[in-house]
């Protein structure tokens, strides 16, 4: 993020009783920027979420939106817009009545919340729902109008928590899309909160990866995937097969892995020959088709795995075990369990972990 | 064999429950000499003290629904939102009435606000109308209490009330526009037996010395034959026809918004 912050969230910590489920975090958005909060339940995401929403209050530090502070504001008074898991529809009004609540509280005027009314169901697609009640939605179309009712009274900021979790498959992919389309159509500033790094990857600016109340990296999603900060992200987000390793020559960027040498590595600054590392390697940079300047190595297959459009390789390279994914090619054979391979991968493809 | 047994426990149960009522009817009807007549119906319906007890205590049961509800239902939202472990204690206190008879509650009135205390309530007839509709409200607490509790946990509180905040409702339109009419079928179950109690109490009543039905209905028992008997099954009829509003009433209720299939 290069352009002042919209939404600064500074040194805040979060403690209920003894337990501390978010530990100093700093996170800037910028205006109209797509952030995702990432990580496995309990890791505090939605904690900061429900601080910005001003449901629980931070036990230090401070959020501000466009330079004010509203750290013990009322929910009320922030002008957030929230979107929740559990789609939140009022059952006692009609889709026209949940997306007008908002601006009826605010006082605005019968034509004005009719007419905003209508838009917002052409925005989501559903202009012939109006008058049905929630129940009468399925669960796609409810999240739909929770989305047009939180963003109809024009929020500074949207906080959509995990609002594609209890859908099915299909419906959670098309409606992120959906989501993604309307938050840039609408310039509005956003935080997304998911345990789902597929959604997190593909519908944001940037992802925070979260892990036990700390933020262990903030990141465009290709910095997040392809550059992992600490062994937590690059296991978390993607499949990643970690290898012990001892450094050997700091000059020719070269470690042992088993009874294999691997040479070109970016090694950390602070190694010296004879430490121990620990290397990681994606399965999808990881080749059975040789290109230049790439390493070599022997592995035994340990078992296949055919996964549609895909076929995942479990290997190993003495005792140490890694996973090699190639597309699915029905015109060669598939490999054998038991079989001898060599595999093939770029040095720069390996990522060499600091904690 | 297991069935047989059923049909004849709902049998037996049903004979235990419809005999009385028949005979009372039956007996209701015997006015007249040799025939069957309405006559006891019209005697009563057509005394000025029937019509003013019964006036007076429907009145007393409305306030005493409107203060039940204003007292209930914020009670036992508030609980469920931000004190759910003191919900126990809350219904055992709720559940107190039950336990602590009529005619303990009323001296403890009358001890507490005669015309010698602090608070002279039993000394004009507008402070010990306002008095007995405390009265009932607490008989009635137990009833109204669950009713609204069921209500509440048919409903995501938690979530639709941070969903009302995040659009900027204060307190009373997330009580007044979503909570109560998202419980309104509960609401109206509770006030149907609160209506029902007032309708039939007698102890508070008769010593508070207030003009209501039950009083008048004991009156009438001690010195008439078939009168008592009609004012029973019209006080079944009334006791009934709340039963059946509560059941159509629930018919009308929002439904929890559970999606459809996609």
């Amino acid at each position: 993020m290069t352009e002042a912050p919209y939404l600064s969230i500074n040194g805040i910590s979060k403690s209920f009783g003894p337990m501390q489920v978010v530990r100093n975090a700093d996170i800037e958005v910028g205006r109209g920027e797509f952030v995702s909060f990432l990580g496995p339940s309990g890791c505090g995401k939605t904690t900061i979420l429900r601080m910005v929403a001003g449901f629980e209050t931070p036990s230090t530090g401070s959020i501000s939106i466009d330079g004010r502070d509203i750290t013990y504001l009322k929910p009320s008074q922030r002008n957030i817009g929230m979107v929740f898991q559990s789609y939140a529809l009022f059952p006692n009004l009609t889709v026209a009545g949940n997306i007008g609540f908002g601006l009826r509280v605010a006082g605005v005027n019968r034509a004005d919340i009719d007419q905003r009314v209508k838009e917002m169901l052409a925005l989501i697609g559903l202009p012939q729902l109006a008058d049905r009640f929630p129940w009468q939605l399925s669960g796609g179309q409810q999240q739909r109008v929770a989305l047009a009712r939180a963003i109809a009274p024009r929020p500074s900021v949207l906080l959509l928590d995990e609002p594609l979790s209890a859908l099915d498959a299909k419906i959670r992919v098309s409606l992120r899309e959906e989501i993604r389309a309307i938050q840039q159509e609408l310039g509005i500033t956003t935080i997304f909160v998911t345990h789902d790094q597929e959604e997190a990857l593909s519908m944001s600016d940037r992802v925070m990866v979260m892990y036990q109340g700390r933020i262990e990296q903030i990141g465009t999603p290709a910095e997040i995937y392809n550059h992992p900060k600490t062994s937590f992200v690059a296991a978390f987000v993607g499949t990643l097969s970690q290898l012990d390793a001892t450094v050997t020559d700091i000059g020719r960027g070269e470690a042992r892995v088993g009874t294999a040498t691997i040479s070109g590595l970016s090694l950390p600054d602070t190694v010296k020959p004879g430490d121990a590392i620990r290397l990681a390697i994606r399965p999808e940079s990881i080749r059975r088709e040789q290109r230049d300047g790439d390493q070599t190595l022997e592995a035994r297959i340990e078992s296949v795995n055919f996964l549609g459009a895909v076929i995942r390789i479990k290997l190993t390279i003495g005792d140490v075990a890694l996973s090699l994914d190639t597309f699915n090619d029905p015109t060669r054979p598939s490999p054998a369990n038991g079989q001898t391979i060599k595999i093939h991968f770029a040095p720069e493809a390996v990522l060499a972990l600091t904690d | 064999m297991k069935r047989i047994a059923a049909w004849a426990a709902l049998a037996f149960g049903t004979l235990y429950f419809l005999l009385p009522l028949m005979g009372m009817t039956e007996f209701s009807l015997k006015m007249r000499r040799g025939v069957y007549s309405l006559d006891a119906y019209a005697r009563v319906l057509a005394d000025p003290k029937f019509q003013e007890t019964f006036s007076y205590s429907v009145i007393m049961a409305v306030f005493t629904i409107l203060f039940g509800v204003l007292l209930v239902v914020p009670t036992a939202y508030w609980v469920r939102l931000k004190l759910p472990r003191a919900r126990p204690y809350v219904e055992f206190v709720t559940l107190l009435p039950l336990v602590i008879p009529a005619i303990v509650v009323v001296f403890g009135y009358i001890r507490l606000y005669n015309t010698s205390s602090w608070l002279p309530l039993t000394g004009t007839a507008t402070g010990t109308n306002i008095l007995l509709m405390f009265g009932y409200a607490t008989l009635s607490l137990p009833y109204m209490y669950r009713a609204v509790d069921t209500g509440l946990r048919t409903i995501d509180v938690t979530t639709l009330t941070e969903a009302a905040q995040s659009l900027g409702a204060g307190w009373v339109t997330i009580l007044g526009r979503l909570i109560l009419p998202n419980v309104l079928v509960a609401v109206l179950s509770g006030a149907f037996v609160t209506l029902a109690i007032v309708i039939g109490e007698f102890t508070m009543a008769a010593l508070l010395n207030r003009p209501a039905f039950g009083p008048y209905m004991q009156l009438l028992g001690a010195n008439r034959a078939y009168e008592p008997a009609a004012l029973a099954v019209i006080a079944f009829g009334i006791t009934w026809a709340c039963m059946g509003l509560i059941q159509l009433v629930a018919r009308l209720a929002p439904k929890p918004a559970i999606p459809v299939k996609d």
